[in-house]
């Protein structure tokens, strides 16, 4: 994922509350590279020194966990001091770590050559794998995907190619390689027995991220809520329950009409699971449904500065938030014939003027059949007049046909005489 | 219907304009445009340039009476600039014309009012005021709810009073004196909605065709 | 005798019957050399002939003997005789030598022109036009002199009697016209409409003239693009798309000769007032240098009303404070005033309550129930079924057309779809 996608947009939304969230309890979530890589994201993003000094200390505490060196040093410029001396460059582990990485690989390097000298499938396909594995710690990517692509020809069973696609989708999310993390879920879907509960949710998920990424959120949406319970925390080096509790929660309001909201997401059980770990999303779905905006909006806003912290949903907040208050405003209005602007005004938390112009756009939009008596703070439904609409389109096409018709006369008969303008600039 | 020109002689034939006199005294307004455009080509045609009493002033508020000001603005641009400095009335027309253009209500009376039009342009003139108050009043009517009895003595070129008077004893108006401000009461309007057998005679022959 | 009294004989004796006349114009192209060359004398033989009767041989002589430059008061006798013949001559006879007549017609444009009298050539061009044409729908190489007159003489409305006539029929060989001709027939005919402020009718002529045939840029087309745009824009709203039967080379030179106007067209689609105005001002020189700046300023007018007009889709009532924010005008009085104008003219329905200073919009009062409409629709109906006709006429003849035929083969269905790409696909499933 970019981290420098959009940072001035982030800065300017964030910075209401103080605390923007328990660093600890959210990093205890995640394991492997999406720990450290979330760790920098708030770091990165974060309003408060103290927030960001707490994520890059226990990022770096992650860190020496590992092989990867260069991240190391990244982390140990950035925070340059202000932790202590605890948390400075150790040249020592540096050189330890990267002697013992230097034996590993060339001892890696030198066993696979000799698989594949033997012609020994099974041992080739390890053999890439754990060099994939090698690269994927010291933090060499682009490496570990080439490693982990090539094992696909040494696939025998399907629980191979799981492998294989799980690892290269673990690997391109961190790249931000999404168009590969679709194709591989799919390589995957179509690998026959699997049947797994945990690997299907993590394949859903994987995809979920992938449509997420790529703004289509109704997909994503659905990935999300089909997720199987049954994940927990087995994907916490890419995701944790509560990340597709939100996602999927958010992605649902933002995208599902009021049937799909009521039978995919509200009266879905195993999606329920994982609404419980997250009552926030849980409360204002319900608050959604039940068209109690007011509360679902607070609840909404509440979330925010922590939504805005996440790596991956960072990107979509403000348009997730405009769609979700565009359908409650939609939703609003829909059963009325009319509407008191004052009253709408303080179920949305906004000033009549505000919502006047709000509701104006979506009118021009045509997503609200309805107009605005701003005299008296009224909003109208509006039933198109059908025999009306039929006169005037009859109108129109009668016309549309005549000019058109004239000029495929005129223009075949240009033809026929080959009356074409020819040659050199003929200035008038 | 044209004005009989003699392709010889430039000079003016006082006989020439009595298809023009005829319409204007007979009223009907809504020829006299094309008599005089159509006489106005002929004349150019014959090569002769226009009499000296050529109707100027006639000529565009024929097209003003028909309510084209559009081509009245066109007679304007093609009158030689002689004609217009030595032609006062012709300036007084098109003073109508401009005020019309720019929807100064006020300014169209009083270039009305403002010049003692000769007895062939007199009717009209006559005429034009008429219209013009007529679909000001109508204008009124429709484009506002209440209106200040100040604007709305502009839009009929009355005095304020009468203005008051005209418009609640004979339209049914509201003054609120206070404010002064009228509460229009809408005109009327009665359309005939009824069919006669000759759209049942069209409604075959489509028919017809659509089956052919 | 002298050759050229035989030859006004010659012209007396042959003007009688339909194969006499036929047999003249052999007679005639033949001598049209030594006609010219003795130009100077035909004056004496015209008087001879008269153009009514006589109309081929006189047509001959005229031509030649006006060929060279003429002083002031050749050029006034030149008009005169012109005029008189073009008036009265015999259709049938003339339209043997329909390039000679339109010779004569293009001398006495320029000779009008040059005696700064374009008005005088309006009635003889309108009457050669008539006498050229086989039947209205025909375009003759006199129209877009006939055009070029009205708009220089100011009498726009004196060229619909022309233009008003709809024209399907281009025929090289009867009326002697290039595709020049067509060109310009198009381009003055949009800007006679334009004067008219008959916006939908003058586009439909600068349609005709960007999407004319054509190997190569030229100059009319780009003047024409430059008005459709603006003209567009204050019609529509918005520049349309080009047909698919625009010229290859128009679709890739065209856009970089007008990337001012582009701009404009790009920047009124997002409504702002001060952007469009901004773009006007800044490029000022252009327009007034196209002479486009009058339709610029009416463009800008038009987003006015637009957005006006927009407003009554979204709100029953509203202040005019707030519409004069929303639109960008000065003030409430200015946007009384815009809001009223727009319900003179039919463009909105609303009533102005001066005392609260707001707005009521309403629905379009129009029930298509009065005769009036139902007069109209019968005239549209009316219209289409003519025009219905026409295609089946013209439909059948092209499936006659040897060439077509060869062309598309004898192995082949006769209708096969792509024969008839130029043909509006609505036209089968409307009628």
């Amino acid at each position: 994922m970019a981290m420098d996608g959009s940072e001035n947009h982030v800065r300017g939304a964030t910075g209401t509350t103080p605390e923007q969230i328990d660093v600890e309890n959210y990093a205890s979530l995640y394991t492997g590279h999406t720990k450290i890589a979330r760790l920098h994201f708030i770091a990165d993003h974060a309003n408060s020194r103290n927030l960001e000094l707490e994520a890059l200390r226990m990022s770096l505490d992650e860190i020496k966990k590992g092989d990867n060196t260069m991240l190391f040093k990244e982390c140990v410029e950035k925070i340059n001091g202000r932790l202590g001396p605890g948390y400075g460059l150790d040249q020592e582990w540096i050189d330890t770590v990267e002697r013992r990485a230097a034996q590993r690989q060339e001892k890696l390097e030198m066993e696979l050559n000799g698989y594949k000298t033997n012609l020994i499938k099974e041992s080739i396909r390890m053999g890439y794998n754990d060099l994939g594995d090698f690269h994927y710690a010291r933090g060499d990517l682009q490496q570990a995907f080439k490693c982990y692509v090539r094992t696909r020809d040494y696939c025998t069973t399907s629980k191979h190619i799981i492998a294989m696609c799980l690892n290269v989708i673990l690997v391109s999310i961190e790249l931000g390689h999404f168009v590969h993390v679709s194709n591989y879920v799919s390589k995957a879907d179509q690998t026959p027995d699997v049947q797994d509960p945990v690997v299907l949710a993590k394949l859903k998920c994987a995809a979920g991220l992938a449509h997420l990424e790529s703004k289509k959120y109704k997909l994503a949406a659905r990935k999300f809520v089909d997720s199987n319970f049954e994940l927990g925390s087995n994907y916490s080096d890419v995701i944790a329950p509560q990340d597709v509790a939100t996602y999927g929660g958010l992605c649902a309001l933002a995208s599902f009409d009021r049937a799909e909201l009521k039978s995919k997401v509200i009266d879905n059980i195993n999606f329920r699971n994982f609404l419980e770990l997250v009552p926030e999303v849980r409360e204002l779905i319900h608050d959604f449904y039940a068209s109690r905006y007011a509360s679902c909006l607070g609840y909404l806003q509440k979330l925010k500065p922590s939504l805005l912290l996440d790596i991956h949903l960072y990107d979509h907040v403000e348009t997730l938030y405009e769609q979700i208050r565009h359908k409650a405003l939609i939703q609003y209005t829909n059963p009325f014939i009319s509407v008191d602007l004052n009253t709408m005004a303080s179920a949305f938390k906004t000033s009549v003027a505000g919502l006047e112009k709000e509701l104006a756009a979506l009118i021009t939009e045509n997503q609200i059949q309805a107009r605005i008596d701003s005299h008296n703070k009224i909003l109208y439904a509006r039933h198109a007049d059908q025999r009306n609409t039929t006169f005037q389109r009859v109108l129109q096409t009668g016309s549309d046909f005549q000019r058109e018709t004239r000029a495929m006369l005129l223009r075949a008969n240009l033809m026929r005489q080959d009356f074409v303008m020819k040659g050199g600039r003929k200035q008038s | 219907m044209a004005i009989p020109v003699d392709g010889s002689a430039a000079g003016p034939s006082t006989s020439g304009f009595t298809a023009l006199l005829d319409a204007i005294r007979a009223r009907h307004f809504a020829q006299l445009a094309d008599i005089l455009d159509t006489s106005e080509l002929e004349i150019a045609a014959s090569g002769a340039s226009k009499p000296q009493d050529w109707p100027y002033a006639v000529h565009v508020l024929a097209h003003v009476v028909n309510h084209d000001l559009n081509s009245a603005r066109f007679v304007w641009k093609r009158t030689p600039v002689s004609v217009k400095e030595s032609s006062p009335e012709l300036v007084a027309a098109w003073k109508i014309v401009q005020n019309m253009w720019t929807h100064d209500h006020a300014g169209v009376y009083k270039a009305l009012k403002g010049f003692d039009w000769t007895e062939l342009v007199q009717p009209i003139t006559g005429a034009i005021g008429d219209n013009y108050s007529t679909s000001m009043l109508r204008l009124l009517s429709t484009a506002y709810s209440t209106v200040s009895v100040a604007d709305a003595s502009g839009f009929l070129g009355l005095s304020e009073n009468e203005t008051v008077t005209f418009l609640t004893q004979q339209h049914g108006w509201v003054l609120d004196p206070a404010s002064q401000m009228l509460t229009v009461r809408p005109m009327s309007t009665v359309s005939n909605k009824k069919t006669d057998s000759s759209q049942l005679q069209n409604l075959t022959e489509y028919v017809f065709h659509l089956e052919h | 005798m002298d050759v050229l009294d035989q030859l006004v004989t010659q012209v007396q004796a042959l003007s009688g019957s339909d194969q006499d006349v036929a047999h003249l114009y052999t007679v005639l192209k033949q001598a049209d050399e030594l006609l010219h060359s003795h130009a100077t004398r035909l004056g004496y033989c015209l008087t001879a002939l008269n153009p009514v009767k006589h109309s081929l041989g006189y047509l001959y002589l005229l031509e030649a003997h006006t060929a060279g430059s003429m002083s002031r008061e050749q050029s006034e006798t030149f008009l005169g005789l012109a005029s008189t013949f073009l008036n009265s001559c015999a259709p049938e006879q003339i339209r043997l030598a329909a390039d000679k007549f339109n010779n004569i017609c293009r001398r006495l444009k320029e000779q009008a022109m040059h005696l700064h009298d374009p008005m005088r050539a309006i009635l003889p061009l309108q009457a050669a036009i008539r006498k050229l044409q086989p039947s209205s729908e025909f375009l003759t190489a006199i129209h877009a002199d006939f055009l070029q007159m009205c708009l220089l003489s100011k009498c726009y409305k004196a060229s619909l009697s022309v233009l008003e006539d709809d024209i399907f029929e281009i025929d090289q060989k009867r009326t002697a016209l290039v595709p020049r001709d067509f060109l310009l027939y198009c381009y003055y005919g949009g800007m006679v409409y334009i004067g008219l402020k008959k916006f939908s009718k003058a586009l439909e002529f600068f349609q005709h003239a960007i999407t004319a045939p054509t190997t190569s840029l030229n100059a009319i087309t780009i003047a024409a693009f430059r008005k459709y745009v603006l003209v567009s824009l204050i019609q529509n709203g918005q520049v349309p798309p080009f047909p698919k039967y625009t010229p290859a080379v128009v679709l890739r030179n065209l856009k970089s000769c007008v990337q001012d106007y582009l701009d404009l067209a790009n920047l009124y689609a997002t409504r702002n007032i001060a952007d469009v105005k901004r773009c006007i001002t800044t490029h000022e020189d252009v327009f007034k240098s196209d002479n486009n700046l009058g339709l610029a300023k009416q463009v800008i007018a038009s987003l006015y009303k637009r957005n006006i007009q927009r407003l009554t889709q979204t709100y029953l009532t509203l202040s005019l404070q707030d519409i004069a924010d929303t639109v960008q005008l000065d003030g409430q009085k200015e946007a009384e005033l815009h809001i009223l104008q727009m319900i003179k003219d039919g463009d909105i329905f609303a009533a102005i309550n001066q005392k609260d200073g707001m707005v009521s919009f309403q629905e379009d009062p129009e029930q298509y129930n009065t005769c009036e409409m139902t007069q109209r629709l019968n005239n549209e109906i009316h219209h289409i079924v003519r025009l219905a006709k026409k295609l089946t006429w013209v439909d059948e003849q092209v499936s006659c057309d040897h060439a077509y035929l060869s062309k598309i083969g004898r192995d082949r269905p006769r209708y096969e779809p792509e024969d008839f790409e130029l043909v509006p696909q609505k036209m089968y499933t409307n009628l």
